[in-house]
């Protein structure tokens, strides 16, 4: 089975005036289907960019990334916003959910966008939040909601229109060991029953050590790759 | 492509959240339509209004020629026959009648001396213009017009039978014309007075309205009677020429004009007249709908800068859509959405309101109107006072919410183009 997701041997270099910030300087790897795939580095190692290029929110200088098969340099903005639309889950380190709709619109939005009624959008996006444990608070707004409350609902958005790959940027970031070992466990048995691709950007040891496979990243550069002894088990 | 309905809603909710800041755009608006629609359909009621006094005061497809012209001072020659079957021969000309006017006559009843309320004695043939002012030569019951054998009778207008209200003279009545008449010979004037008893056959209907034509105020004898006055003869003041249609105004007035030496008469044409009225109230109203359209810009250019303001501020809302997959042509239209939203009620409330401003301002110039008519003209004019009611104009209304919402497009599409171009991955940095 091809993978899921191939990146090849990306370069992605930031001007900020006339200093250029070298992001990536050369990454290359894959992910299968199903997999549990954690980038791990420190801060200002091209991760978030990494999450970026990925998740086709920017494009990179050269090289060539491959989500489920297609070259996402060469969609159009519109076949982008489609194949994020469909085909990525984005999870982030804060939330980012729409302050002024309740959980249920934001779960219910990208179902929305997908051109579903709203009675069926209501539905799959009430489906996706009882699976994250949140049935009884579908109609609060994320002020009224914890962190990992809110990352819970972020996650049943990610997942609401059934992607191939969830992207996720340091996901356990704002939210305290207990918590975010919660949401660590929650997005592998998303990963297990749902066998969808999570790719997952931390420097969280816990996530890291659930993971399939661990690759370290530092200074735009793959350093080194582990496969998790876990991952046979 | 999100569905519109969704679009929609969430643009509702948008603006929801937002109250104040959603009404006082939305003020803006509906101040602009308010006045737009206001003046509007108080200009087509006054427009309505004076077409229709005028149209009461003259007959359009009547043609008046007199003699002499504005340049000369209007003080000229009198028609003869001839000229009468002269204008006659003019295509689209139907029927032609001439005047003599007696404008120092006196009229006074002969039981008790008292005089008549009439200003001027016209001598005209009754038939002809009963069919040349149909509308205007109708007799109150119990009258009749002056047939050929009835040489000295006379008809009254409908005030000319009344003294202060109260009717002095009627039917059956004998009544005493009386004039100075001057007779100019090569070498001396000879003038006499005119004095000679008529009956009173009929009184006129009123007219009503103030006008060229209005006859409320004259009395009138047989032509052919006038003409044999000693001293006033066959010399007509006045050529009343009926055209088949008002529209042809133009063509029988130049005829009429190229049949005598250049400006020697002045053809007045009511129907030109009423245009150019209409032109002017038409030229007015577009000018104040001008003026009102400017407070409409005004309002675009307040929800230009509150939509600007609102996409800084939702930046990061804006790049939470496109990484979940909004396209750019969704984000450009949530935003225009919310705009459309904001004219179509900014229309519809100003729309509501314009009217309700157009009554104000109608009952306010009335009052104003009444007020200047306390003091009455000494001569007792028919002038009544303007009563403008506004007029309900559905092209108007459809052209005020177009317009509203043309307005908010417009002025919302830089700041949803802006929203719309906004890259993703500096839009979720932003704090």
């Amino acid at each position: 089975m091809p993978p899921v997701l191939e990146v090849k041997n990306v370069k992605k270099t930031y001007r900020m005036g006339k200093v250029t910030v070298p992001a990536l300087r050369g990454v290359s790897f894959d992910a299968e289907e199903g997999e549990f795939l954690t980038i791990f580095g420190p801060s200002g190692s091209g991760k978030s960019t990494l999450l970026h290029l990925m998740g086709g929110l920017d494009r990179p200088d050269e090289g060539e990334i491959f989500v489920d098969g297609s070259n996402i340099l060469k969609l159009s903005d519109d076949s982008l916003a489609k194949l994020r639309l469909t085909r990525i889950g984005f999870v982030f380190q804060f939330f980012n959910l729409l302050p002024r709709l309740t959980a249920l619109g934001n779960v219910e939005l990208p179902v929305v966008l997908a051109d579903v009624s709203e009675k069926e959008a209501s539905e799959k996006a009430k489906e996706m939040l009882r699976f994250v444990g949140l049935e009884t608070r579908i109609n609060h707004k994320p002020s009224e909601l914890s962190g990992g409350e809110q990352q819970r609902v972020a996650i049943a958005r990610a997942l609401v229109n059934n992607p191939k790959i969830v992207l996720a940027d340091e996901p356990t970031g704002n939210l305290d060991t207990k918590i975010g070992g919660e949401i660590v466990q929650l997005m592998k048995e998303l990963n297990k029953e749902k066998e969808q691709t999570f790719v997952v950007i931390t420097h969280d040891v816990t996530m890291a050590e659930n993971a399939d496979r661990i690759i370290y990243l530092k200074d735009g550069l793959i350093e080194d790759v582990k496969e998790a002894s876990r991952k046979n088990e | 492509m999100m569905k519109t309905r969704n679009m929609v809603g969430m643009a509702w909710e948008n603006l929801k959240k937002r109250k104040l800041r959603t009404s006082l755009t939305t003020l803006g608006v509906i101040i602009g339509i308010t006045t737009i629609i206001g003046l509007a359909s108080l200009g087509e009621g006054l427009r309505h209004d004076v077409n229709q006094r005028l149209q009461q005061g003259f007959e359009l497809d009547v043609l008046i020629v007199i003699p002499g012209s504005f340049a000369s001072g209007l003080r000229g020659f009198g028609f003869h026959q001839g000229d009468v079957a002269n204008i006659t021969t003019i295509q689209n000309v139907t029927l032609v009648t001439p005047m003599i006017t007696l404008p120092t006559a006196d009229v006074t009843k002969v039981t008790n001396n008292e005089k008549l309320g009439a200003f001027t004695v016209g001598a005209i043939n009754f038939t002809e213009m009963q069919g040349m002012l149909p509308q205007r030569f109708r007799l109150l019951s119990g009258g009749h017009f002056p047939n050929a054998t009835e040489k000295y009778s006379m008809v009254l207008g409908n005030k000319a039978a009344t003294l202060s209200n109260a009717v002095i003279a009627g039917v059956g009545d004998n009544v005493t014309l009386s004039m100075r008449v001057t007779i100019n010979y090569p070498n001396y004037t000879y003038t006499y007075t005119y004095q000679k008893n008529y009956t009173i056959t009929g009184i006129l209907a009123e007219g009503g309205t103030s006008g060229l034509t209005n006859f409320d105020y004259w009395a009138f004898i047989p032509l052919q009677t006038a003409e044999q006055i000693s001293g006033i003869g066959e010399n007509f003041q006045i050529i009343l020429a009926k055209i088949t249609d008002p529209k042809v105004y133009d063509d029988v007035s130049n005829a009429i004009e190229s049949k005598f030496p250049q400006y020697s008469i002045t053809v007045f044409v009511p129907s030109s007249f009423v245009r150019q009225v209409d032109n002017i109230l038409n030229l007015i109203t577009i000018f104040l709908l001008a003026v009102a359209s400017i407070s409409l810009l005004v309002a675009g250019v307040g929800i230009m800068n509150i939509m600007t303001v609102s996409v800084m501020e939702r930046t990061r809302e804006i790049g939470i859509l496109k990484a979940i997959g909004a396209r750019s042509r969704t984000v450009l239209s949530m935003f225009l959405t919310e705009t459309i939203l904001i004219g179509l009620m900014g229309g519809i409330i100003g729309i509501l309101s314009g009217y309700g401003l157009s009554y104000v301002l109608a009952y306010g110039l009335s009052g104003l109107m009444q007020f200047q008519q306390q003091n009455p003209n000494p001569q007792g004019s028919e002038t009544q006072g303007i009563t403008i009611t506004p007029i309900f104009s559905p092209e108007w209304t459809i052209i005020a919410l177009l317009f509203a919402i043309l307005v908010c497009v417009i002025f919302g599409l830089y700041p949803a183009r802006k929203a719309a171009k906004l890259d993703p991955v500096q839009a979720l940095r932003y704090e």
